[in-house]
C-alpha cells in the first residue's frame, strides 16, 4: 500500500462532472504534479485531498488511514495557495508559527521551528515584517514555510507560482524542489505550466476534462505519450497525414515517399485511426541527406530566430510542420521559400 | 479658469454659511442665559444637572451593549454569507436595510405588542425592558454595522484565509477570533461609532420603552422646557457627533497609512 492513495474518486458539482474516476498511488517523499488545461479538475482533486471538497464517490487514504470524510483541520496537510493567503494581521513569524500555536505547542518550540523555517526560506531578516511589506515571491515563501512548519504529512500546492513574474517563478520553483527534497515531504503540485511540471516532478499526472490522461515520469510523458491529448499538450507535436500504414513492418507513405516509424509500442497500446497521421516532435528534424534515416522534401515558409533555437515552419506535402534546429554560430539560416531536404530517424516518430 | 475658481469658492462659501450660520446663532443664543451678558451659564446648568449625566450614562451603556450584540450577530453572519452562501448576500443586504424603511414607531409598537405579553413579559421588569431596548437598537443600527463589516470582508480574501487557517489545524472559533475579527478591526470600529451616535440620540424607541431615563428623551424634554439649555445641548450633541466622526477618521487614517506603506 502506498503512502497516499486516491481511489476511484469522482466529484460532480450539480450535474457538472469536475473529476471522474481518479486513481493515483503516491509514494512517501514523492513529488507528483497535476498538469492540465484550465477547468480540467486539478484544483478540485487537490481540494479533495485537502478536505475542502467531499468526493461524490471514491476514497482518499493517507498513511493507512481513510481521510475521505475527515475535516481539513484534522488532516495535518499543508496547503499553499496561488493567492498566498497570508494572515494580514500577523507578522511573518506569527504567520509561520500559527499552525503550531493552534496545536498548543510550547512557545520555545514554536520559536525554534519558526527560526528554522525562516532559515530554510532565507527570510531571517524579515521575521517581524507584515505580509504587505514583502514582495510576492517573499510572501509565497512565507506561505510555504507556514505550511511546512506543522510538519504536514502531505504538502499541497495549487499553482503557487502563477501570480509571480517569470524570473522569480523559475527561481522559486527550484527552491520549492530543494526544500521538498531536503525535507523528503510527499508533495502534490498543481500547475498548467508544462515546463514547471517537467522540471520539478518525480511523476506527472496529465489531466483533461476531469479524467486522467496519463501518469508517468516527465520523460515518459514527453517521449512516450499514450494519447494524442498528452502528446500535443506536453511539448509541441507535428501530425502529418500519411497513407498505406503497415504496422507490422513499421512503414507508411508520406507525401508519396516511404517512411519508417517506431512500431514497437504500436500494436498493444494504440489503435490506428481511419485517418492515420505520423507524429513527430519539432526537435527531431535535421536538414540535409542522411543514410538510415527518413528523408523528405519540403519548402520553408517561416523562419524565427529565437536564440538557442531556430524555429522553422516547413511545408511537407499538405502539412505545415514545425522544425526546431539548435543554433550554431556558423549556421547559415534557410530563407523563406527555400526548398529543403529534411531528415528524421525512424525511432523518433509514430503513428496516431 | 479664474472665473471658475471664483465661482467654486463662491459656492463653497455659500454652503459653509448654510451649515455654519444656524450653528453659530444657536451657539450665541446659548450664551445668553444671563440677562445682557454673554456667559456659559446654560452649559454650567446642564453639566451640573444630574439628569444630563444620568441619561447620557444610561444611553452610553445601552450603546455599548448594542454594539457588542451587533458585532456578535453581524460578524459571523456576514462572514458565513461571504464564505458559504454568496447567493443570499443580496437578500440579507436588503433585509438589513429594512430599518431605514420601517419607521421606528412601527418597530417599537411591534416590540411592545409581542414582548409585553405571554410568553415573554419582558417589559414587566427593568432588565427585560433594557434588554428589549438593546435588541431594538441592534436591529435599528443593522444597516450601519452590516455594511461596514461586509465591506471589510470584501477587502480580504475570506475564502483563502479561512482555508489556510483550516489546513493549519484551526477550528471555527480560532478562525473567527484570530483571523477574521482582527482583520475587520477598522470596519467594526466604524460600524460601532455609527451605532453609538445613533443610539445616543435616538428618541422614538427610547421614549416608549424607558422614557426619560435615556438621553434622547431627555434632550427632547429639555428642548421643550428650557430655551437656553436646549441650545447648549444642541451644541454639545454636535460636538459629540463630530468627536465620533473624528475618531472614525483617525482609525481609517491609521489603516490607509499602513496600506500606503505597503505600496512602496
Ligand atoms: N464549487 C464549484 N461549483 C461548481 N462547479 C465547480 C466548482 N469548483 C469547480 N467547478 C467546476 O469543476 C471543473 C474543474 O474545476 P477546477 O477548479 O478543478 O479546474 P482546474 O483544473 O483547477 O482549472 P484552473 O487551471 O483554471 O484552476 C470546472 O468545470 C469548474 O467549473
Ligand atoms: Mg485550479
Amino acid at each position: 500500500m502506498s503512502f497516499l492513495s486516491i481511489s476511484n474518486v469522482s466529484k460532480i458539482f450539480g450535474g457538472v462532472v469536475a473529476v471522474e474516476d481518479f486513481n493515483l498511488e503516491i509514494e512517501k517523499g514523492e513529488f507528483v504534479s497535476f498538469l492540465g488545461p484550465s477547468g480540467c479538475g486539478k484544483t478540485t482533486t487537490l481540494r479533495m485531498v485537502a478536505g475542502f471538497e467531499l468526493p461524490t464517490s471514491g476514497e482518499v487514504v493517507l498513511d493507512g488511514e481513510n481521510i475521505t470524510y475527515k475535516s481539513p483541520n484534522q488532516r495535518n496537510v499543508g496547503m499553499v495557495f496561488q493567492s498566498y493567503a497570508l494572515f494580514p494581521n500577523m507578522t511573518v513569524a506569527q504567520n509561520i508559527g500559527f499552525g503550531l500555536q493552534v496545536r498548543k505547542t510550547p512557545a520555545e518550540e514554536i520559536r525554534k521551528t519558526v527560526d528554522e523555517m525562516l532559515g530554510l526560506i532565507h527570510l531571517e531578516k524579515h521575521a517581524e515584517k507584515y505580509p504587505f511589506q514583502l514582495s510576492g515571491g517573499q510572501q509565497q515563501r512565507v506561505a510555504l514555510a507556514r505550511a511546512l512548519a506543522i510538519n504536514p504529512r502531505v504538502l499541497l500546492l495549487d499553482e503557487p507560482l502563477s501570480a509571480l513574474d517569470a524570473k522569480i517563478r523559475v527561481e522559486l520553483r527550484q527552491e520549492i524542489r530543494r526544500i521538498q527534497q531536503t525535507m523528503g515531504i510527499t508533495t502534490i503540485y498543481v500547475t498548467h505550466d508544462q515546463e514547471e511540471a517537467l522540471s520539478l516532478s518525480d511523476r506527472i499526472v496529465v489531466m483533461s476534462q476531469g479524467h486522467m490522461e496519463q501518469v508517468g515520469t516527465p520523460s515518459e510523458i514527453y517521449n512516450h505519450p499514450t494519447t494524442e491529448f498528452v502528446a500535443s499538450f506536453v511539448g509541441q507535436l507535428n501530425l502529418l497525414p500519411v497513407t498505406e500504414v503497415n504496422v507490422q513492418n513499421g512503414t507508411c507513405k508520406l507525401n508519396g515517399q516511404l517512411v519508417r516509424f517506431d512500431h514497437s509500442e504500436q500494436s498493444e497500446q494504440r489503435q490506428i485511426s481511419a485517418k492515420p497521421r505520423l507524429a513527430i516532435r519539432p526537435e527531431e528534424f535535421q536538414f540535409g541527406q542522411a543514410e538510415a534515416r527518413n528523408v523528405v522534401l519540403g519548402r520553408v515558409e517561416v523562419v524565427m530566430f529565437l536564440g538557442a533555437v531556430v524555429r522553422l515552419r516547413v511545408r511537407i506535402g499538405e502539412a505545415l510542420v514545425s522544425v526546431d534546429l539548435f543554433n550554431e554560430r556558423t549556421m547559415i539560416l534557410p530563407r523563406v521559400g527555400d526548398d529543403v531536404t529534411v531528415n528524421f530517424p525512424a525511432h523518433a516518430c509514430w503513428i496516431m | 479658469m479664474r472665473r471658475n475658481t471664483f465661482w467654486s469658492w463662491f459656492w463653497i462659501f455659500l454652503g459653509t454659511l448654510y451649515f455654519l450660520l444656524p450653528l453659530i446663532s444657536t451657539f450665541l443664543f446659548s450664551l445668553r442665559a444671563k440677562k445682557d451678558v454673554l456667559s456659559f451659564l446654560s452649559y454650567e446648568r446642564i453639566f451640573t444637572d444630574v439628569n444630563f449625566t444620568r441619561t447620557l450614562g444610561f444611553s452610553l451603556v445601552v450603546a455599548v451593549f448594542t454594539i457588542l450584540v451587533s458585532i456578535l450577530l453581524v460578524v459571523p453572519t456576514a462572514y458565513w454569507i461571504r464564505l458559504r452562501l454568496p447567493q443570499l448576500r443580496a437578500m440579507i443586504e436588503f433585509m438589513t436595510m429594512l430599518p431605514f424603511v420601517i419607521p421606528a414607531i412601527v418597530l417599537v409598537f411591534g416590540l411592545i405588542r409581542v414582548f409585553s405579553g405571554a410568553p415573554f413579559f419582558l417589559t414587566n421588569t427593568y432588565a427585560g425592558t433594557n434588554a428589549l431596548l438593546v435588541a431594538a437598537y441592534a436591529v435599528l443600527t443593522l444597516p450601519y454595522m452590516f455594511r461596514s463589516v461586509d465591506a471589510g470582508l470584501g477587502a480580504i480574501d475570506v475564502r483563502s484565509l479561512t482555508e489556510a487557517a483550516q489546513s493549519l489545524g484551526a477550528n471555527w472559533a480560532t478562525i473567527l477570533f484570530r483571523v477574521i475579527f482582527p482583520n475587520l478591526r477598522v470596519a467594526i470600529l466604524s460600524g460601532a461609532f455609527l451605532t453609538l451616535a445613533t443610539v445616543i440620540g435616538e428618541f422614538t424607541i427610547a421614549s416608549f420603552l424607558v422614557g426619560i431615563k435615556a438621553f434622547g428623551p431627555y434632550l427632547s424634554l429639555t428642548g421643550q422646557n428650557k430655551t437656553y439649555e436646549a441650545s447648549s445641548l444642541t451644541i454639545i450633541s454636535f460636538l459629540l457627533t463630530w468627536a465620533f466622526m473624528g475618531l472614525i477618521q483617525l482609525f481609517n487614517r491609521g489603516k490607509s497609512d499602513s496600506a500606503l506603506a505597503g505600496a512602496h
